[in-house]
């Protein structure tokens, strides 16, 4: 080893401390920057992402049958999107029905068969297992159905489609009972009688939003809950700039702005229930500016000669000069469509209105006409529209329960104790019905009182099927699939009641051992129903292929040609809204809304709505009462105040938020919170306005004429403070929203410099 | 390549302002303001993806929900000629963003995609970031979250779960991002296609009012969106440089 001086190895150490030292930095201002900042963001080479299995189904959140995808890893389900193949939703969903996961993995969810150990009124249940459950509803079916007393059996369900309403239909029948019943609040039975009553129509027409140039939406809130929200967006947004150099204008009139109203070029208040006046005022305009030339004009002139226009204003409020230029650009602008329902519908002259509003339809042919009303095929497997029930119907039942004539009453998954007014006096009624079963996942305001619980499967573990209604202009359905094994001890609906037959010794008419079994021989005869040629090879291939996509559809049009049923003509005219309560007493009329977030009150126990700030107001966690703010102000009025809003009916209490957008006699109320029970985030939370209505009708359907209740408004003196998102209402100059005026003739965009920018975000074109 | 050439390419490269536009991806969304309905999908998406917190009423409160998109709305006029303007504001990854130059940890920075870009586990909770952002799409997580059994069995595995004293918001969806790239490479393609890749609030628009994509393909279809004669960007004057660009609604006279 040669000697190393010390002189030379300081020498040595100092030179290779130097390198070290040199080649380091070196090394660091080679190396990327990023890496120096993002160490722990930038996955490793060799990390990849796990691999999701989405299922097909169908969304069972309202009734408009959307199609959706459900992403799941490792047996969870962890996203729902809409499924792209079904025509409906294709791809896209609301936030309600995004928001079933929640339904799935409620945390108040019913884990298995309960009974009733408390008189009713108390929550004291004990658990069951489901042979003692089943056996005990078994027995009392079969004793009935033996004494000939089947028809004392109810099934009262919310509305189902598809072959688990075929199943419903068939095991009432072998029972020997009438008593079948679908219940939705907002179940639209006055359109489905205006249809009938001006086409002879039974199902829901098409309307066609993507190809329409001008839409009148007469009190309907198409882009918010009425029938088909999300392929209404879908066609809302394709005609507003989907087409070039179209674009599709729309009006919405209606006391109270909804989602619809603000997304509109022109809101317009017309005096609550005066909607159908102002159509045939319309109607009118059309007929005597000659741009309706059919051979029954002398008719339509006869029919409409009370509804001229300073006639029409009067009544609705609305200005002449508004409605001759509402009515000239309808005639003008190829296509045109006008709908109705929503607030308009649920007034005691409901049908009349959408009569009239089909009226405007035909007068400047938009029937049958793409971009305006196009008509369904009869649905592929749908229940009929009968067995929808009304209000009527439902006090029918309520009159039966308490003349001794329901021994038994078979909840499915509806709620009529939250959505029937107490004036009903529904919920008493149901207490005299000896055995009550429920077949609901959750402990709701009508589960509560029933004697035996058999808790079902939510949809997203169910086998099932859904025809879309309104179709989508062909035939089409899907089926549902469970996406997830069951959590709890639950069944299927359809498997409870395949079950209860077999008990009954039904089984000869209902043969199937499982919903699965049914499902599959319902759609074998569709499969077989398809000519030799399109026809996959086997049924098998078919079945597998269609739980992969998703949906199944058939490729036909329908004839477009229609007749105007008998005597339309002359029928035709809106009486005035009645109202119950003095206007003296009551000087303002309630409007109980639909929310987008809890529809009819199923979506309260789901924390995702329940955090979701309400689209107009952005409240959250409440209910609220909308005040005009000059109304507001003649009360002496802030938002937060608490008031009571008393009808002839009862009263309930909330907060004021003061609604910039309704008219000065008109307050309204969110449905959906409220709940005495149903779970930990619904439970005592606001209130629930369908309490205090009046049980008004609709003559013709007996639908519940929900918007014809006045109320008046009584200070407490008390106040909260109303839990929203953001602070001012207003712009207040920041231009965040802006607007655009396709007339002017710069077209630079943005409202200030795009010099400052470094990327230009426009092009300037003159 | 010699060293020197790396050092002096990289160099370049890196130093530059906004180098992240020389890399392969600029990512960019466009919203429509005159389809946007105000429906709120978006939010309820974003929430189910990103397994945003259910803070509960007493949080909500005081402030301190979590919604990396929320849907803002303006009024404008008085009854009867009243107009009601949704906006949707998410963070706006900003390419000149006041939140980044705050940060005193660098918790929030810039991708090479053009992405802003929280680190959570970085990040010390100063908040300084939320007072910056001028568009108030920053949050901060004041508690530990906590979901009622069996609710957190929907939480996204891809995404973490934040914990108290922590800043969030929007990512575009990084996770679907970088899925989406992984796929291209499985494929063999480097470049991911136009429309492969859309955050959960553009999936889930149902007026089809959200555009997402790279802004740096001419073809893509939010650049081709970003050339529309109604697009501006919100609070154009503060020069922050937003990825989001907004198309004005149309307002229809008559």
């Amino acid at each position: 080893m040669p000697k190393i001086e010390r002189r030379e190895f300081l020498k040595l150490v100092g030179a290779g401390s130097v390198g070290v030292g040199a080649g380091f930095m070196l090394r660091e201002t080679i190396k990327h920057p990023p890496e120096y900042l993002i160490p722990h963001v930038v996955a490793p080479e060799d990390f990849s992402t796990g691999i999701a299995t989405w299922y097909n189904t169908v969304c069972s959140m309202c009734s408009a049958g959307c199609g959706i995808s459900v992403r799941t890893r490792e047996g969870r389900a962890k996203k729902i999107e809409g499924n792209p193949n079904h025509p409906v939703s294709q791809g896209k969903l609301c936030g309600l029905g995004q928001s079933g996961l929640q339904v799935l993995y409620n945390p108040d969810r019913l884990t298995g068969p309960l009974q009733r150990m408390s008189a009713r009124g108390g929550e004291t249940f004990e658990q069951i297992t489901w042979n003692e459950g089943l056996s005990r509803v078994a027995d009392r079916l079969d004793l009935l159905r033996a004494a000939g007393r089947g028809n004392r059996i109810c099934l009262l369900s919310q509305g189902v489609g598809g072959h688990l309403a075929q199943l419903f239909e068939l095991f009432m029948a072998e029972l020997g009972s009438e008593r079948l019943l679908h219940y939705d609040y907002d179940h639209p039975h006055t359109l489905y009688a205006a249809n009938r009553q001006f086409f002879g129509e039974e199902h829901l027409p098409y309307y066609d939003l993507k190809n329409t140039r001008y839409l009148l939406s007469f009190g309907a809130d198409y882009l918010g809950n009425w029938i088909s929200p999300v392929h209404h967006s879908l066609g809302f947004g394709h005609s507003r700039q989907g087409r070039p150099d179209i674009r599709g204008r729309f009006v919405q009139i209606e006391p109270r702005m909804s989602m619809s109203g603000a997304a509109a070029d022109e809101w317009i208040a017309a005096k609550p229930g005066t909607e159908g006046v102002l159509a045939l005022g319309l109607a009118h305009h059309l007929i005597t500016q000659g741009y309706y030339q059919g051979a029954d004009l002398d008719a339509w002139r006869q029919a409409l000669r009370d509804y001229t226009t300073t006639q029409v204003a009067e009544q609705t409020g609305v200005a002449t000069t508004t409605i001759t230029r509402l009515a000239n650009t309808f005639a003008r602008s190829q296509s045109s469509l006008a709908i109705g329902g929503g607030i308009a519908a649920n007034h005691s002259n409901g049908v009349d209105t959408l009569v009239a509003v089909n009226a405007l339809n035909y007068l400047v042919g938009n029937l049958g006409k793409e971009g305006g009303l196009l008509f369904n095929p009869e649905p592929a497997g749908s229940v009929s529209h009968p067995r929808q029930a009304s209000f009527r119907t439902m006090l029918k039942l309520a009159k039966d329960a308490r003349e001794g004539n329901i021994e038994v009453l078979i909840l499915n998954g509806t709620n009529p104790a939250f959505t029937m007014p107490a004036a009903a006096g529904f919920t008493e009624a149901l207490s005299e019905i000896p055995l009550i079963v429920s077949l609901s996942s959750f402990m709701d305001e009508t589960t509560a009182l029933a004697d035996i619980i058999l808790p079902s499967h939510t949809y997203l573990e169910s086998w099932g099927d859904d025809f879309p209604e309104p179709g989508v202009g062909f035939p089409t359905g899907a089926v549902s699939q469970p996406v997830v094994s069951p959590l709890y001890n639950t069944r299927a609906t359809g498997d409870i009641i395949l079950t209860l037959a077999q008990h009954s010794g039904l089984s000869d008419a209902i043969p199937w051992n499982s919903m699965e079994d049914c499902l599959k021989d319902g759609w074998r005869e569709i499969y077989e129903r398809a000519d030799e040629e399109t026809r996959t090879e086997s049924f098998e291939v078919f079945w597998r292929s269609m739980l992969k996509a998703g949906v199944w559809g058939e490729k036909s049009q329908r004839d477009q040609t229609f007749t105007l049923a008998e005597g339309v003509i002359d029928n035709i005219g809106v009486a005035p809204p009645e109202f119950s309560g003095s206007p003296d007493d009551y000087p303002f009329v309630l409007h109980p809304y639909i929310s987008n977030s809890f529809h009819d009150g199923r979506g309260a126990n789901l924390p995702w709505m329940q955090e979701l700030p309400d689209t107009m107001t952005s409240v959250v966690y409440g209910s609220w009462v909308e005040l005009n703010p000059v109304t507001a102000e003649g009360l002496g009025l802030k938002e937060g105040d608490l008031v009571d809003i008393e009808s002839p009916h009862g009263r309930v209490r909330a907060p004021v938020y003061v609604y910039p957008a309704i008219m000065p006699d008109v307050v309204a109320m969110p449905i959906g919170q409220g709940h005495s029970t149903y779970g930990r985030y619904a439970k005592d939370r606001g209130v629930n306005p369908i309490e205090i209505l009046s049980a008004q009708m609709e003559p013709h359907t007996g639908s519940l004429a929900s918007s014809a209740t006045r109320v008046k408004i009584v200070a407490t003196g008390k106040r909260v403070e109303l839990i929203k998102t953001g602070g001012t209402s207003r712009d207040l100059g920041r231009e965040i929203v802006q607007r655009f005026d396709p007339t002017a003739q710069s077209k630079t965009g943005g409202a200030h410099s795009t010099q400052l920018n470094s990327i230009p975000i426009t092009t300037v074109t003159t | 390549m010699s060293i020197f050439e790396r050092f002096t390419e990289g160099w370049k490269k890196y130093r530059k302002p906004g180098y992240y536009r020389e890399f392969d991806y600029h990512w960019a969304m466009t919203i429509d303001l005159d389809k946007c309905t105000g429906c709120e999908a978006c939010v309820t998406a974003c929430k189910a993806e990103n397994n945003l917190p259910i803070v509960g009423e007493e949080e909500f409160a005081k402030g301190r929900e979590v919604q990396w998109i929320r849907i803002e709305r303006y009024w404008e006029g008085e009854y009867p000629n009243v107009k009601l303007g949704f906006i949707p504001m998410l963070c706006q990854h900003c390419d000149a963003a006041p939140c980044e130059t705050v940060c005193p940890v660098s918790a929030t920075y810039h991708n090479q995609d053009g992405l802003n870009t929280q680190i959570y586990n970085r990040c010390i909770g100063t908040r300084s970031c939320a007072v910056y952002c001028p568009f108030e799409v920053r949050y901060f997580n004041f508690n530990d979250h906590h979901w009622d059994s069996p609710l957190d069995q929907q939480l996204n595995p891809d995404v973490t779960v934040r914990e108290k004293g922590v800043m969030e918001k929007c990512t575009f969806c990084i996770q679907r991002i970088r899925q989406a790239k992984d796929d291209a490479k499985d494929d063999g393609r480097r470049r991911v296609r136009d429309g492969e890749v859309q955050p959960a609030c553009v999936q889930s628009c149902p007026s089809n009012a959200l555009v997402f994509g790279d802004r740096k393909d001419p073809d893509s279809q939010v650049a081709k969106s970003m050339k529309d004669p109604r697009a501006y960007r919100v609070l154009e004057e503060l020069n922050t440089d937003p990825s989001v660009v907004y198309l004005k609604k149309v307002d229809a006279k008559g």
